[in-house]
């Protein structure tokens, strides 16, 4: 433990990425959303698995998805559970209805939006923030607010 | 039940607090030593040993429970219910005849932990901790915005909510949580995670429960008035990412509690009390709407009238529930729920003529129920 460390800003929760989840985290370095599909039923599956749980299928792979969706609930967080999101706070977390299929939820940041206006079934889109040089997040702001 | 009739026989806590210090073998043998004095049993009658939070082959040993013909170490599961149910069917099925069933946990996850560093993370926390996803108040708030927003609740449910169970608490002498709670105190208490608020959520402690499980044949011998387990139901509907669940609403206690009533006789109009999963309020709201006392969103309309209260239609969590009580994981509602069967354990908060109890743990992915009957 060095004391310059505490000077400069903390880092992200350290992330443990395997072969499973790598496509999705190289993708969005590359400022894409790609999620899970079953190369059989074409089910998309998020979080990633190994087995298709609709068809059993072994043969899944990572897709891109429009990125299109609407906002099934949310909520503001207040209080900083890690020294990375200490001056984040107040940041909200979204369960993100995505397009492609019915009942297919991503948890994200909804972001370019405070609280207040919030509406549960609004249009979102995704977008692209860097937390770190190594590590992008695909978040989400209102559909057609993004220049 | 398939079986042999059970009963529950021993109820008994640990030393519980903020941060006693003490180790989980402490609470373990100081909550297990305590239920056998209660059901008036020898180390030497206890055959099967179950638990969440430590190991039960350690423990049996440590006790004195030598040899054990059956044991069960429970992982992530939905709180008490899971050892609890376990144990009731190793009764039943003979596979042993007088079983232990245990929670042991220690106050964790702190913030401290998550602030010096270590966040433990599994596979799928690499889909929330980037994110601010941290800590399960959050998926609690995603859960409570929902329901606020599909339901008749307002924020002054939710306040009324929390009097209520600390008005309950007041006449708890084992709660941790007494004094006087007012909804102003409520709305005046920070949000954790928008709209869910610091009187929202259980209450952080070290904490050790037992409950012995045996024969009806042997209960009949022992020293506390026999409860009977009726029916049972443990319930998983997703996997445990509750920020992705398609429905936030109607999740996994519906499913449960069909199971549960396909298995007896007896239907939710005969409850007397009710001990339903406090961890935050939310859930107490969605079983009860799950159980049909009241109509789809009226949950909170239903507690502001005292529909909760002990002289409502159904008195629910009436040890002051687990804000109160303490985070006991699910084993304070057993107890709570066998005291009431029991008559007269309650003190101050005794049902009249209690006959039948419904306890119930965990929201979301995956539950349990157990009914329990006093004759």
């Amino acid at each position: 433990m060095t004391q310059q460390a505490d000077l400069v800003r903390p880092a992200p929760p350290e992330m443990v990425i395997d072969a499973l989840s790598a496509p999705f985290w190289a993708a969005a370095r590359e400022r894409r959303l790609e999620l899970q599909r079953c190369q059989d039923c074409g089910l998309f599956i998020h979080l990633p698995r190994p087995v298709c749980r609709r068809c059993g299928s072994f043969r899944l792979a990572f897709e891109p998805v429009s990125g299109r969706g609407s906002v099934y609930s949310f909520t503001e967080t207040r209080r900083a559970f890690h020294p990375f999101f200490a001056d984040r706070v107040p940041y909200l977390l979204a369960s993100i209805e995505l397009a492609e299929q019915a009942d297919l939820r991503m948890l994200s940041n909804l972001v370019g939006i405070a609280e207040p206006d919030v509406r549960f079934g609004m249009p979102v889109e995704v977008t692209f923030e860097d937390l770190s040089p190594d590590l992008t997040i695909p978040v989400f702001a209102p559909a057609g607010s993004l220049a | 039940m398939a079986g042999r009739r059970v009963a529950i026989v021993g109820v008994g806590y640990s030393d519980a607090g903020r941060r006693t210090g003490l180790s989980e073998r402490h609470h373990a043998a100081q909550a297990a030593r305590a239920a056998l004095a209660d059901a008036g049993l020898e180390s030497a009658d206890i055959d099967g040993l179950t638990t969440w939070g430590g190991n039960p082959i350690d423990f049996a040993h440590m006790l004195g429970f030598s040899p054990l013909r059956w044991h069960l170490d429970v992982g992530i599961s939905p709180a008490f219910i899971s050892p609890a149910i376990h144990a009731a069917h190793a009764v039943a099925s003979g596979q042993a005849d007088t079983v232990v069933a245990m929670r042991v946990i220690l106050q964790q996850p702190s913030r401290a932990n998550l602030w010096a560093g270590g966040t433990g993370m599994a596979f799928d926390a690499q889909f929330q901790h980037p994110f601010g996803d941290l800590m399960p108040a959050q998926w609690a708030g995603l859960l409570t915005n929902r329901y606020l927003h599909e339901s008749d609740a307002t924020e002054e449910d939710f306040a009324n909510f929390a009097v209520t169970q600390r008005g309950y608490a007041a006449k708890n002498p084992e709660a941790l949580m007494r004094e006087p709670l007012t909804a102003e105190d409520y709305l005046a208490a920070p949000y954790i995670s928008k709209p869910l608020r610091l009187l929202d959520c259980d209450y952080p402690c070290d904490s050790g429960a037992a409950v012995i499980f045996t024969t009806e044949e042997r209960a009949r011998d022992l020293r506390q008035k026999p409860v009977f387990v009726e029916a049972t139901a443990l319930s998983a509907t997703h996997d445990m990412t509750f920020e992705l669940l398609p429905d936030m609403v109607r999740t996994s206690p519906v499913h449960c509690l069909q199971e549960l009533w396909s298995r007896t006789e007896l239907t939710a109009a005969d409850l007397d009390c009710a001990q339903l999963y406090d961890g935050f309020s939310v859930i107490t709201l969605q079983w009860l709407e799950a159980l049909g006392v009241c109509e789809p969103g009226q949950a909170g309309p239903f507690v502001s009238s005292g529909g909760t209260s002990l002289t409502g239609a159904l008195p629910t969590n009436t040890d002051g529930g687990a804000c109160n009580v303490g985070r006991r994981h699910g084993a304070n509602f057993c107890i709570e729920a066998t005291r009431q069967l029991r008559g007269g354990q309650s003190g101050e908060r005794q049902v009249a003529d209690a006959e039948v109890a419904l306890w119930a743990n965990a929201v979301g992915p995956f539950t349990g129920a157990m009914l329990l009957t006093g004759s």
